[in-house]
């Protein structure tokens, strides 16, 4: 960390060694007309390749804050520093083709092709067309929109969704190591959104940006946040990872905030996968071959057995320990998600486990509607 | 005579007063619409809501002020328009251009103020954020996407200036004026209202060929992602 650590409320565990990309220093902003400062004093750090999420209420300061970075709101004082380099007074133009940018609506360029929308920034920055096409190409894939089908549509053609990838694609253009994100996912429909969501976590573990991303829901921001930080009338009240700012909020406000549904939001944040689940072993329409974690064969004591389709599916429980397996429907989760999704999964389908499945659909391991209020054990040696 | 025979024996003249009509409106129009878009560029904001006594905020004056203007003289009776220009510009093609210019202007200004104003905000937000300069911006990604109601307003001027053109005669300007001002000015004699009739339909002519004219146009220059 940088000389900036003096403020008060940030925790930074996770941090440390990792220099700060975007340093805001003291950083003020009063409107024209306007005794409030719209943001006060704001100091804050983040870390090169980290997702930091702005939150609060509206009016909080939190766009203000994002366009304070690239300058399409001019500070009224403080210091912004870029990779260490004072960028408060620089040519905001030239500064911003150097950070990436995405809205909540896309704001794609309705009359340019999605091809020349994504090549804007590298064609003002002077590559030549063959190195703009390929990169279009090359990010149209990354967001997951074939290239040849989608490089001379129009933004209308497509869908809130689709118009919403090609922006994070064109942001992604010049490759620029900040982006700034305002809720870009604001507008879209849920499950288009969640499956955004998962697909930008994707794209970032690929691409490693610096991101500063504006939302106003708190599962957003504790499904994509490395950090949250928390925002009240100008004011930063909390800056820390997301289980912290869950599990301690730093004040009244704060807490208040996040609401009394914090304990069920941090279940999105254990993943099945670094769980220790119970033994599960399948049955193929009456053999009895034993696979995923079983102990040993046979042995039907205590260990839950699944009965399974040819592709070793299971399809429905044929022994349960210390409960009726006829009576018991079975759901299943795949082992990607999150405790939030199984718990989901239970209430939906009114059992009281679930089978947690991998990638092909095979039985992996049980998690039982008792082992969430009697501690989740998370699985060594699986970070 | 039958109003066929008319036709044929004046065909030349007829021909070429509807040439010169055409070609009247289509300066006029052309100079009017280079004058009223160029203003309007010049006088776009880039903000809404302009902070007081910055550039933008002059320059949101200058607009309205010119829109309160250019409608104003819109308003003014043609007739009188052209007799007033007589002592300055004279007789003839000068005064008949002019007076078709300053009529033409508040159409498209305010088309062209309207175009300019309704592009959505989160494009121009976006160009901002990705780093477009204001002229840039203007030009790249304002002007386009504003031209199809820029060039709505330029149609609707056309149409106007070539009846108003028609007032022209009175100076001596050219076109289809010359034709019913000389049929009414002896109505009843020989002929006279095959003159206001052949007028008329001439005026019609050249409409329809300005029409034809503007959808070539539009084809042309509306960008594909905006064509309707």
């Amino acid at each position: 960390m940088s000389e900036t650590t003096d403020q008060p409320v940030v925790e930074t565990p996770h941090g440390a060694g990792k220099p700060d990309m975007i340093v805001l220093e003291g950083v003020e902003k009063i409107y024209p007309g306007s005794t409030q400062p719209a943001v006060s004093e704001l100091d804050l750090a983040i870390p090169q390749g980290e997702i930091v999420m702005l939150i609060g209420p509206s009016g909080c300061g939190k766009t203000t804050t994002l366009k304070m970075i690239n300058r399409l709101i001019e500070p009224t004082s403080g210091r912004i520093l870029l990779d260490g380099k004072d960028v408060t007074h620089v040519n905001g133009d030239q500064l911003r083709r150097e950070i990436g940018y995405v809205i909540q609506q896309g704001g794609l360029f309705p009359h340019f092709s999605i091809a020349d929308n994504i090549g804007v920034v590298p064609k003002m920055l002077g590559w030549d067309k063959q190195r703009i096409r390929e990169r279009a190409d090359e990010l149209l894939h990354l967001v997951g929109l074939e290239p040849s089908t989608f490089r001379d549509r129009y933004p209308r053609q497509l869908s809130g969704g689709q118009q919403q990838r090609v922006g994070v694609a064109r942001a992604l253009a010049a490759d620029p190591p900040v982006m700034l994100m305002d809720e870009p996912f604001g507008a879209i429909d849920p499950i288009t959104r969640e499956r955004l969501q998962e697909e930008f976590l994707d794209i970032q573990r690929t691409v490693g940006k610096t991101i500063a991303f504006v939302t106003h829901d708190l599962q957003e921001a504790v499904k994509l946040g490395d950090k949250i930080a928390v925002f009240a009338t100008g004011r930063l009240e909390q800056y820390a990872d997301p289980d912290t700012v869950l599990t301690r909020p730093a004040n009244d406000f704060v807490s208040d905030f996040v609401g009394g549904g914090a304990a069920v939001r941090r279940l999105s944040l254990v993943e099945l996968a670094h769980l220790e689940l119970h033994p599960v072993e399948t049955d193929e329409a009456g053999t009895s071959g034993a696979t995923g974690q079983g102990t040993a064969a046979g042995s039907r004591n205590g260990v839950a057995v699944a009965e399974v389709d040819g592709s070793g599916r299971p399809v429905s429980w044929r022994h349960l320990p210390d409960r009726d397996a006829a009576g018991t429907p079975l759901v299943t989760v795949p082992i990607s998600g999150s405790v939030y999704d199984a718990v989901d999964v239970m209430l939906d389908g009114c059992a009281s486990l679930v089978a947690v499945v991998d990638e092909e659909g095979r039985a992996q391991g049980v998690l039982h509607w008792n082992d969430l209020v009697g501690g989740l054990r998370t699985r060594q040696g699986h970070a | 005579m039958n109003y066929l025979d008319y036709l044929t024996s004046n065909s030349e003249q007829i021909l070429f007063l509807t040439q010169a009509h055409f070609l009247v409106v289509l300066i006029a129009v052309g100079v009017g619409s280079a004058i009223s878009v160029a203003l309007g560029l010049a006088v776009s904001t880039g903000e809404p809501d302009p902070p007081r006594f910055s550039l933008d905020w002059f320059a949101a004056g200058v607009r309205e002020g010119g829109l309160v203007f250019t409608a104003a003289l819109l308003t003014v009776p043609s007739l009188a328009l052209y007799a007033l220009f007589l002592p300055f510009t004279g007789l003839g093609v000068t005064t008949a251009i002019v007076v078709l210019v300053i009529y033409t202007l508040y159409t498209v200004l305010r088309n062209t103020v309207a175009g300019l104003t309704t592009v959505d905000r989160a494009v121009l937000e976006s160009a901002r954020g990705l780093g477009y300069g204001r002229l840039r911006r203007l030009l790249t990604i304002q002007l386009p996407l504003a031209w199809p109601v820029i060039l709505n307003g330029i149609r609707v001027t056309t149409l106007i200036s070539i009846s108003i053109a028609v007032v022209g005669a009175v100076v001596q300007g050219p076109g289809l004026g010359i034709l019913l001002i000389n049929g009414i000015s002896r109505i009843g004699a020989a002929n006279s209202f095959y003159q206001v009739l052949t007028g008329t339909l001439f005026c019609l002519v050249v409409a329809a060929v300005f029409e034809i004219f503007f959808a070539i146009v539009q084809r042309l220059t509306i960008p594909r992602g905006i064509r309707v």
